[in-house]
């Protein structure tokens, strides 16, 4: 499984930062950067990250990353 | 006809009904389930409606393509769309439906949410304006519509859907003023007469007439010149965004607790009826965040983890499922004003006291990091800024925010 993020609806809320800091972070201009792959352990921070976002913009993929 | 599993009626097709439906079915797949709603859309992503502009609108479906919710697709629930529940019967299990025909459950979810809430029943036309309000897809294909004409807009009240409206409407080219009678800015009731205030000349700095107090009041249209002539076709659009009405008087008659919202347990229940559960903006549940009082939140969040656990309490009840838990969400916003990202999280209106950590109020673009505390213990941080030079401290406070919380 890998996180996707449509950059076109994303507007860098950061919501997902907070539910799931491991994976999401915003760089100093307040741009979205995260990690594709993750870690098993994180799962529940990542879905938490998933559902935050107000603009729907992140799916997690089940293809191989 | 042969039932195979239980019937459930959501009633309500946001985000808060959908994600119910689905805990139910990944629980028990033999569930019947029927979601009934007011609008002819299946669920869509309601904060998407001002969150950003629609380039193109010319037939009115992007827009509707563009706020698809994953999950809304799926035929394993039966879409009653356009089917208003005009009363139900909770003792006996019956929906009356506006079509006339009634519908038997076992089980119920209310995810009726709220309705803008308008100044005068009467002042819906006038000479002068189109009166609106946004709340729905529908609205916001009339509203991004008109802004993409450049029309004159008018703005009463000063919420997150107006501040939204005012920034959106602006980078259509439109003209805005927003009118402010009762405070003195933006989110005061929640972040406070401080942060309002420098928010309000946000606004003004950004080309917005931001009007208070009686200047605001003055301009307000009471819809009156409807009396006097006919509307013309040029009319500005006016918007009201004053607050919303959770719907419930479809549920008026059972004995239900309807003061604000549907009351629930913490576990989504609505106390006076067994099988019936409550869940998204019009359900007022124990604050897990505040000891022994209740809370009513209209959040994208706060809909999609009430509707998860209303299910999940629904399935349960059934015998499906494990342990049911208790709600747990955890409060925590955010918007986004003429690129001023405004972030909230935890409960500052609980407040007795407020300090700027970082930043000035004056120079909300450089920004500014503000907590709350209520006898010294931190109940709400927020965050303003255009960028995200401060967001590790913001980070850190909300993680400390969480910590506190049991």
């Amino acid at each position: 499984m890998k996180i996707v993020v449509d950059q076109v609806k994303c507007q860098n809320h950061g919501l997902c930062a907070i539910s799931a800091p491991a994976n999401f972070a915003l760089d100093t201009d307040g741009k979205l950067q995260y990690h594709e792959s993750f870690n098993e352990e994180n799962i529940d921070d990542i879905e938490d990250a998933v559902d935050s976002c107000p603009l729907q913009a992140i799916t997690l993929s089940r293809d191989a990353a | 006809m042969t039932v195979d599993g239980p019937v459930v009626g959501v009633v309500g097709t946001g985000i808060a009904g959908l994600q119910s439906a689905n805990a139910v079915l990944e629980r028990n797949p033999d569930a019947r389930i029927v979601i009934f709603g007011d609008e002819t859309h299946r669920t869509y992503n309601r904060p998407g409606l001002t969150k950003k502009r629609y380039q193109l609108l010319t037939s009115g479906t992007t827009i509707t393509d563009e706020l698809k919710v994953d999950g809304a697709a799926s035929d394993s629930a039966t879409w009653r769309l356009g089917t208003r529940v005009e009363s139900a019967d909770l003792y006996n299990k019956v929906l009356q439906l506006r079509t006339g025909e009634t519908f038997d459950y076992d089980s119920l979810v209310i995810a009726t949410g709220v309705r803008p809430r308008i100044s005068a029943e009467d002042a819906r036309e006038c000479a002068i304006h189109m009166h609106k309000t946004l709340r729905d897809l529908d609205d916001a294909h009339h509203i991004h519509r008109d802004l993409r004409t450049g029309t004159e807009l008018t703005i009463v009240g000063s919420g997150f859907v107006a501040c939204e409206l005012a920034s959106l409407a602006t980078e259509y080219g439109c003209a805005v003023a927003m009118l402010e009678a009762r405070r003195r800015g933006p989110f005061e009731r929640v972040l406070g007469e401080r942060i309002a205030t420098a928010l309000g000349r946000w606004m003004t700095r950004n080309g917005v007439t931001f009007l208070t107090g009686d200047s605001a009041r003055d301009r307000l249209c009471n819809g009156d010149s409807s009396a006097h002539s006919e509307p013309s076709s040029d009319r500005s659009l006016l918007v009201e965004a004053i607050g919303s009405v959770p719907n419930v008087e479809w549920l008026h008659g059972n004995g239900l607790d309807l003061s604000d919202g549907v009351r629930v347990d913490e576990h989504m229940r609505v106390p006076e009826c067994a099988d019936v559960y409550a869940a998204g903006d019009v359900a007022r549940y124990p604050d897990p965040w505040t000891a022994e009082s209740l809370t009513r939140r209209e959040f994208w969040k706060n809909a999609i983890d009430t509707g998860d656990l209303a299910g999940r309490s629904l399935a349960s009840s059934l015998g499906c499922g494990s342990k049911i838990s208790h709600i747990r969400y955890f409060p925590l916003m955010s918007t986004e004003v003429f690129g001023l990202r405004i972030q909230i999280a935890g409960n500052p209106k609980a407040a007795t006291s407020m300090e700027v950590v970082r930043g000035d109020l004056d120079r909300l673009d450089h920004g500014v990091v503000v907590t709350f505390s209520k006898e010294d213990l931190l109940v709400g941080v927020a965050y303003l800024d255009k960028g995200a030079r401060l967001n590790s401290i913001y980070i850190d406070l909300v993680k400390t925010l969480k910590a506190h919380r049991r």
